[in-house]
């Protein structure tokens, strides 16, 4: 029954900032992309943009979620994950070096380069599923069983995605191509992020900001809504059954509800300090409402040019939440572990990672989306966000860089609380 | 039934802590040290009916010594040392690190608290079972 309840059961630092450090590098890759082949990176289809697109998902997204997961999959979950260390090099390697790989084979089109991204990418991401879903079972909560629907819905992207890999490298699409792609996509942006940020916000926002908790009924059934829907709609479209955007609708709808409740909790929080992270949040949530929007419209209009603004939106939703929680994670797992080995100069979050840094980053994060959102319209909007997401990055990259020192710098010099027991009684 | 009263407390300290950090902020200096006081009080109130009652029961009816209260306990003392740090930086006047404690305090006080909901406070209703609501009345009848 009881398998671990302490602070000490957290990851070790190296598990987290292994994945963190990793992602301003795709980061700026995709940013490059940007910069020089607008047009590619903006046509649907086109093989940069398939790569620039797969970069944003895999290489930065997903990236930064499953080191996330790494850390709060111990304080939901309670069971720590066997051999942190080892588990996270091996699923770290093997998911780089497949995004590596993935990114290089759409720009090449060679056949073999397509296997090797299949091989690591699925053997990664499989790996991830079969280490960490056992950990989140056995306890009836709403967060974990958001967390499990989550990895459930990114293996089914995975495996999806290996089809149509193998479908890429040796040029044989089926008559289900589009079908698997439509599947491939809704699976890893509804049911892989949108779930997982959705019971995240669950947890977090009530209790970092002090708001009113989600409604009961809410984070009980959001979940089991957005998998029937997946799931209907992949069938539906494998029987090519009309109007197949009714699912999409419908969680849509859901998403709606999920701005409306998170705004009305976030502007009527109770915890009223100045907090950047707050700032992410909105602008997150301001651009998931952009991306419904123009998602809706580009169905009505039949337009993929504002589908394609529908998509950027999503991806900079995503990035956002996970900016403004990355500033919250980096500084507090630098200060829990070096308080936890009792050094009395263990920095104070404010100086591992500055309210200064992080407003830095959230300005070019608003630059970025705003460029990137109306990119469609005007392609070479797209080369001023990739210049402002590039420098982003690069900041990103340092400020954790920054925490890694900062971390490093006390366990070498710091000084430890020491408490002598003494050996002869006092006169 | 325990999950109820205890997870209400929680939020109870977080209201309290919430309106002392508000208050500061709002530079109402006086104002932050009283509501800082209450929250200092009810948190530690917390800790001890888990520590001198709750906790206790639980580990004569399983006989789990060692488990899940020994890891609560050994959290308790390390948010007692930040508490304390607060409360120092509080009374010398500096604000700012005031807000740099409490900003590490109060996402290690929310794991903690989600640990309780989650597992212990529900493993705590499952062995009281139909002794839950007097276990309750025992905890609020504790004065600080």
């Amino acid at each position: 029954m009881y398998e671990g309840l302490s602070l000490e059961q957290a990851p070790p630092i190296g598990v987290v900032f292994r994945f963190f450090l990793t992602l301003p590098l795709f980061g700026i890759a995709l940013s490059a992309l940007m910069i020089f082949f607008p047009t590619q990176v903006l046509s649907v289809g086109d093989p940069i943009s398939l790569a620039a697109l797969h970069l944003l998902f895999l290489g930065v997204l997903s990236m930064g979620m499953m080191g996330a997961l790494f850390q709060m999959h111990s304080v939901l979950g309670g069971k720590p994950l066997p051999h942190p260390v080892g588990n996270a090099r091996i699923i770290h390697t093997l998911f780089t070096v497949g995004i590596v790989a993935l990114v290089s084979a759409f720009i090449t089109q060679f056949a073999l380069v397509f296997v090797i991204a299949s091989v690591f990418l699925g053997s990664s991401l499989v790996y991830f599923f079969q280490r960490l879903f056992p950990l989140l079972l056995g306890k009836n909560h709403n967060t974990l069983g958001g967390m499990r629907l989550s990895l459930i819905a990114l293996l089914v992207t995975v495996i999806v995605g290996i089809v149509m890999a193998s479908a890429y490298a040796f040029g044989d699409f089926s008559a289900y191509h589009a079908t698997l792609r439509t599947i491939h996509y809704s699976f890893g942006v509804m049911g892989w992020m949108a779930l997982l940020i959705i019971y995240v916000a669950f947890q977090v926002v009530e209790m970092f900001y002090v708001t009113a908790s989600y409604s009961a009924w809410c984070q009980h059934n959001v979940g089991r809504i957005v998998a029937t829907a997946l799931v209907l709609k992949a069938l539906w479209l494998f029987c090519a059954f009309p109007f197949p955007w009714i699912f999409d609708l419908m969680i849509g709808l859901l998403l709606v509800g999920f701005i409306a409740t998170t705004l009305k909790r976030l502007t009527n929080r109770k915890r009223r300090v100045r907090e950047v992270s707050i700032w992410f949040w909105l602008l997150g949530i301001g651009l998931l409402g952009g991306a419904l929007g123009a998602y809706g419209l580009s169905i009505a209009l039949a337009s993929p040019v504002i589908e394609t603004m529908s998509l950027i939106a999503f991806g900079l939703f995503v990035l956002s939440i996970m900016m403004g929680m990355m500033g919250k994670i980096i500084p507090f797992l630098v200060w829990f572990h070096l308080n936890a080995q009792g050094f009395k100069d263990t920095p104070m979050m404010s100086s591992i990672l500055p309210p200064k840094t992080l407003m830095i980053l959230f300005a070019l994060l608003g630059i970025t989306a705003f460029f990137g959102f109306f990119s469609p319209l005007l392609p070479w909007l797209l080369s001023v966000a990739g210049s402002s997401s590039m420098v982003m990055f690069i900041a990103l990259e340092k400020a954790i860089l920054g925490a890694k020192r900062a971390y490093d710098h006390t366990l070498n010099c710091g000084e430890k609380w020491t408490f002598e027991i003494p050996t002869t009684v006092p006169n | 039934m325990i999950l109820t009263f205890m997870r209400d407390d929680h939020r109870a300290c977080d209201h309290l802590y919430t309106d002392a950090e508000n208050a500061l902020a709002a530079k109402k200096v006086d104002e932050a040290h009283t509501l800082f006081d209450q929250f200092y009080r009810a948190t530690n109130h917390h800790f001890d009916r888990e520590e001198k009652e709750l906790f206790i029961t639980f580990e004569k009816r399983t006989g789990m010594m060692g488990g899940p209260t020994q890891m609560m306990r050994y959290e308790h003392q390390q948010l007692r040392s930040q508490l304390e740090s607060m409360k120092t930086a509080l009374s010398e006047g500096r604000h700012t690190d005031f807000f740099g404690i409490g900003e590490s305090f109060m996402i290690m006080l929310q794991q903690h608290n989600m640990k309780e909901e989650q597992m212990l406070y529900p493993m705590i209703d499952r062995v009281l079972g139909g002794d839950a609501a007097l276990m309750v009345q025992t905890l609020q009848a504790m004065h600080p």
